[in-house]
């Protein structure tokens, strides 16, 4: 691992990002919509009252906490590795004395500052104007801290798979659109979890998606028992560690079959 | 009628064009099937958890989501593609062909909004109306003629409002070409999905009267049940003309500050 030439290639993509950022605060500010409508329809929903357990505090601090974990686990570097592999802009990151999973780090960090930067300060000031009610005890957040990092890997390495499947068929990103969807519908965007029919629950626990997001914002929230938020983390871990073994066994697989296309 | 006869050109072109990607078809009915399983899901699960919110039931609110995804498709038909190939990204303002169509002996604002059409929006505009008439064949009593009527007039409104909409924020890419100004309007456009009187009163009034998408797919169901008062009724026919002259001037004037792209 050459460590100090991965540094400098993402410190070089942060500096170059940093130039257009007015861009990525428009595509942020499109990524928090989708939680934004759930907040401003679910609060609606609760009025006075509340709904499996969340009242209308309950709601605002559920979804401005989940609009942050979306975009910091948002990997949006694996929509354009895709293009790289069909376009042949893989010969150039092949070329370079780097592992290639470099690149997309650096994109992925670079993005996440930045993205950060509008996400976090327009939370902020949502939260002034919608007065969430959260209380957050020590233990939870350490395991929300933990929850979170298992979320990025898991999200990023399960979308960096997927699109590694554009060495064999070319439209592979229609699977990261279908990866979208479900994260919409199961990750606790449309609905926190605890709320939705019980088969979609049932689907939620054991498929990857619902600990993408939803499942850090539960363990923050605190209301999930001590128990299923150690299954949780299991499962969590769980599927990250056999989607960093797909990514590994995909990479390996798919770059002998590369045979770059235009230059 | 020489406009006629260009715009029945335009299509025969564009249809050559979409008939050279047949692969995509399969892509594309994916894609139109996740968005309508997202739009009907997130409604019934909202409506698993209340009967009534804001005044609208079960039934309405899916009315809401078929005049949504109508005025989407009609949208992606060629008021999306055209304006598209004007102000995406890397497109015509962007790399200084936008020369090409100034040239050409017809209305600049007539070409920008007519030459592309993308006719597999016909398939979305299928799945629209159908969701549309589940909604109708659920609700309590039959929709009476001069409802349909109504309904008829605000759907024209709404039309006429996204153009315009969508033709002011692509004016703003004149300012600065690069920002794709439209994918704010996307964003805020995905409010419309749900009634526009669950948002809090502020927002309300801004996404009625100021940047409405409220008044794209709200007063268009509220027509259809019956639930429309003839002030609203005139209000978005009066403010469809108003924006359609306003978004003309405002475009007209925005391509005079356009140099091309040569330095």
């Amino acid at each position: 691992m050459n460590l100090r030439g991965g540094w400098a290639l993402i410190r070089g993509t942060w500096l170059s990002w940093m130039q257009h950022r007015a861009f990525f605060f428009i595509l942020a500010f499109g990524w928090m919509v989708p939680p934004l409508v759930s907040l401003l329809v679910w609060s609606a929903a609760a009025g006075q009252d509340s709904l499996g357990g969340y009242d209308r505090g309950g709601f605002v601090a559920y979804y401005l906490v989940l609009i942050f974990v979306n975009q910091f686990t948002y990997a949006q570097a694996n929509w354009t590795l895709g293009d790289v592999i069909r376009m042949g802009g893989l010969n150039t990151w092949l070329l370079q004395p780097l592992p290639a999973v470099y690149q997309v780090l650096s994109s992925e960090a670079a993005g996440k500052t930045v993205t950060l930067a509008f996400v976090l300060p327009v939370a902020g000031a949502l939260a002034l104007i919608l007065r969430p009610e959260l209380q957050v005890s020590g233990s939870a957040l350490l395991l929300f801290l933990l929850s979170l990092a298992l979320a990025w890997l898991l999200r990023f390495m399960w979308g960096y798979w997927l699109a590694l499947l554009a060495f064999w068929y070319t439209r592979a990103d229609a699977l990261l659109a279908v990866q979208d969807a479900l994260v919409f519908l199961l990750s606790g965007v449309v609905a926190p979890v605890t709320l939705l029919p019980a088969f979609l629950q049932g689907a939620a626990r054991l498929l990857p998606f619902r600990y993408m997001v939803g499942f850090p914002v539960e363990v923050l929230l605190g209301g999930l028992p001590a128990a299923e938020v150690t299954f949780g983390l299991a499962v969590q871990a769980g599927w990250a560690a056999l989607a960093v073994m797909l990514a590994a066994l995909m990479w390996r697989a798919g770059i002998k079959r590369y045979s770059a296309v235009g230059g | 009628m020489v406009w006629m006869k260009l715009i029945g050109a335009f299509m025969r072109a564009s249809a050559q064009e979409e008939l050279a990607y047949r692969e995509n078809f399969w892509m594309q009915v994916l894609h139109s099937l996740l968005n309508l399983a997202v739009g009907v899901l997130g409604i019934s699960v909202l409506f698993t958890q209340v009967q009534h919110i804001s005044g609208w039931n079960y039934s309405s609110a899916l009315a809401i989501l078929g005049v949504y995804l109508i005025v989407s498709a009609l949208r992606g038909l060629f008021i999306g593609p055209s304006l598209e190939a004007l102000a995406g990204l890397g497109q015509e303002i962007w790399n200084g062909q936008f020369d090409f169509t100034l040239l050409r002996p017809a209305n600049t604002r007539f070409l920008v909004t007519f030459r592309r059409w993308r006719f597999f929006a016909l398939f979305d505009l299928l799945l629209g109306v159908g969701v549309l008439a589940v909604a109708v064949s659920r609700a309590q009593q039959p929709v009476s003629l001069l409802n349909w009527l109504f309904f008829g007039l605000t759907l024209l409104a709404a039309v006429v409002l996204l153009y315009a909409a969508l033709l002011a924020f692509t004016s703003l890419a004149f300012q600065s070409p690069g920002m794709v100004f439209t994918w704010v309007f996307d964003a805020i456009f995905q409010l419309a999905r749900y009634p526009v009187q669950i948002y809090p009163p502020a927002l309300r009034f801004t996404l009625t009267w100021l940047v409405p998408v409220g008044m794209m797919t709200s007063i268009p169901a509220q027509a259809l049940t019956g639930q429309l008062n003839g002030w609203m009724l005139a209000g978005s026919l009066a403010l469809a003309a108003a924006m359609l002259v306003g978004a003309s001037w405002v475009f007209d004037r925005a391509t005079r500050r356009y140099a091309s792209a040569s330095s």
